[in-house]
């Protein structure tokens, strides 16, 4: 009955030699809090940039709330609210001007336009500060004129691009206080986020790399993947503690500076490891699996020793799986 | 929604320009630099008709025009800049027709030609320039021409353009020539004007709008080209002007960036 608020098959888009995006499929239902993880350069942006109308695809098709991007470019303009990555409001005018100006590009006669930027100016708190110049506004006050210049036309979907890259905890919560408010009433809500508890919110998240879609499921199954806890490890010698650890079975991961281990009851196999270990830890960490720990599983560089845990391409595996010694 | 499109876009300039109003007042400087320093200089050094007191009202026309023609180009470089701020994505994920944006754009611009040109006109008055209603109301009409001819000049020309750095050099380079060609500091009609250079001022719609504003004001034994021939060139020029500037922002695979990509003055 109702179309998918986001489908997209097949998409491919290349920038020149660049292939930005390499075949992507995804559904996202109305109504979903859909996330979208990935790091930078993974394709994000790009698959944003075409749901909301702004680049063609290259092959494939997309389609927003039933519409198809590329042949009914205006009715998915008119359905979509989108945060956009950067700043996108005229610094120099102030928020009421920037919301009446957008109410004006969407059609809405003047009187129209102006009621409707001061309804989602009080609604979003801003009330205040509307009447100053953008550039005048803190970090957080601006993200959530970002947040009200999409709401303009009252959308019924929502894609937010790192909505809130760079605010600090408060602003960011109080960004997402107003996110919730919109998702509860029933709008879905498309994101990319580089903070691991805002991803935590979605009902479902995907994991991009290079163009791919590398996993896709709810957060509580994306962990249960791991199949088990993790630890992680600082150590003098990572190279020879891998080595170590892969004679006797387990994969290790390297995540940057640090080892990762999965193991089913990791708390009760820490000291054993330590004892034999042949190489010196500076710390050790023992936690439940965190997307962190999937993403570095999943996407991150340099696994060199893969073994059995190979990831990558499969989709969407069972819960379980990828079991450890 | 073409309408509401180009009503908003005009909104957005108006806006934009109110903030920079002192613009309107230090806009008067190099029109009043022209008309009372270099004209006084020229003046009192020619002889017959044009010169001593003659030739400050003959080049009032030339002098508004060069305002309106610099303002113009002015308000049309907000395209390059708005390509490099977000908030042109803004406007690009809304549902307003892309010859709506280019539209919106010359008719701002056209408008605060015309505003600049309105700051100026005063100052005739103490060029001496003769005044009486029915010339007032003529100048009122070829300067609103002259206004929309320079806009649509300038959007189809900044149109094409992404970097703010190379615009104004280009518009320079375009500009000036096309003012010194116009006839607006000497009379083209002057049996002495070299031949080549009448013929130039046959190409220049700098030239149509300057004399069509001399005659408004000055009346009809001023005038190098016939009304009959420079009010259809002019709604030619704008026409043509505005349907390159369309073509540019209707064009491009990716619509991110105003239909410009990359670097493409070549275009
Ligand atoms: N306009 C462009 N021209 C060329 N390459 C681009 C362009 N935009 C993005 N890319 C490239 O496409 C890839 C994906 O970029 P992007 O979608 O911005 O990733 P993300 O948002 O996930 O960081 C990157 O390799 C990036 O360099
Ligand atoms: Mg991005």
């Amino acid at each position: 009955m109702f179309a998918p608020a986001v489908a997209v098959a097949g998409l491919v888009k290349r920038y020149g030699e660049v292939e930005a995006l390499r075949g992507i499929d995804l559904t996202v239902q109305p109504g979903e809090r859909f996330a979208l993880l990935g790091p930078n350069g993974a394709g994000k942006t790009t698959l944003f940039s075409i749901l909301a109308t702004l680049r063609t695809p290259t092959a494939g098709t997309a389609r927003v709330l039933g519409r198809d991007v590329v042949t009914e470019r205006d009715a998915v303009r008119r359905a979509m609210g989108i945060v956009f990555q950067e700043p996108a409001i005229e610094q120099r005018l102030s928020g009421r001007d920037n919301l009446l100006l957008m109410g004006l590009l969407y059609g809405l006669p003047s009187a129209a336009a102006r009621k409707r930027a001061d309804e989602i100016l009080g609604s979003l708190g801003l009330a205040e500060a509307a009447g100053r110049p953008a550039k005048n506004l803190s970090g957080g006050q601006r993200r959530k004129l970002e947040l009200a210049r999409a709401l303009v036309t009252d959308p019924q979907i929502l894609f937010l691009d790192e909505a809130t890259l760079g605010l600090d905890v408060d602003a960011r919560r109080g960004f997402w206080t107003h996110v919730r408010t919109l998702a509860a009433a029933g709008r879905t809500v498309f994101f990319t986020t580089h903070y691991m508890e805002e991803a935590e919110v979605a009902d479902r998240i995907a994991l991009i790399d290079a163009g791919r879609i590398v996993a896709l499921d709810t957060p509580r199954a994306l962990k249960a993947r791991l199949g088990g806890g993790v630890i992680r490890l600082q150590t003098d010698d990572d190279a020879l503690a891998r080595t170590w650890l892969a004679e006797r079975g387990w994969a290790a991961e390297a995540g940057g500076t640090e080892l990762m281990l999965v193991h089913a009851d990791p708390a009760a196999v820490l000291p054993e490891l330590l004892r034999h270990l042949p190489v010196k830890v500076r710390r050790a960490e023992v936690h439940e699996p965190s997307l962190d720990d999937v993403f570095l599983k999943l996407t991150g560089r340099g696994f060199a020793s893969e073994g059995a845990a190979a990831p990558a391409g499969g989709g969407r595996g069972g819960p379980n799986g990828r079991g450890r010694p | 929604m073409m309408l509401r499109g180009i009503y908003a876009i005009v909104v957005l300039d108006m806006k934009r320009f109110w903030l920079d109003r002192a613009r309107l007042v230090a806009g008067l400087a190099q029109p009043l630099l022209y008309l009372f320093v270099l004209g006084a200089g020229i003046g009192s050094s020619m002889g017959g008709s044009m010169g001593g007191g003659a030739y400050k009202p003959f080049i009032f026309p030339g002098v508004l025009g060069l305002s309106q023609l610099f303002t113009a180009t002015f308000a049309a470089i907000t395209i390059v800049f708005d390509r490099q701020i977000g908030f042109f994505k803004a406007v690009l994920v809304s549902p307003v027709p892309r010859p709506a944006i280019a539209l919106g754009k010359i008719a701002a611009g056209a408008l605060q030609a015309y505003l600049q040109g309105l700051v100026v006109l005063p100052f005739a008055w103490l060029a001496g320039v003769p005044f009486s209603f029915v010339s007032t109301v003529a100048l009122l009409g070829a300067m609103a021409l002259a206004s929309v001819t320079f806009s649509a000049l300038g959007v189809a020309v900044a149109a094409r353009f992404t970097s703010t750095t190379v615009f104004p050099i280009v518009s320079n380079a375009v500009l000036l020539p096309m003012f010194f060609l116009s006839g607006a500091l000497y009379p083209l009609k002057s049996p002495t004007t070299p031949h080549w250079m009448q013929v130039a001022a046959h190409l220049d719609p700098v030239a149509y709008a300057v004399d069509l504003m001399r005659g408004a004001l000055l009346g009809p034994n001023y005038l190098f080209f016939s009304p009959w021939l420079s009010l259809p060139v002019l709604a030619g020029m704008i026409t043509l002007l505005t349907w390159l500037a369309v073509r540019v922002f209707n064009r491009g695979e990716d619509d991110s960036s105003l239909g410009a990509t990359n670097f493409n003055w070549r275009r």
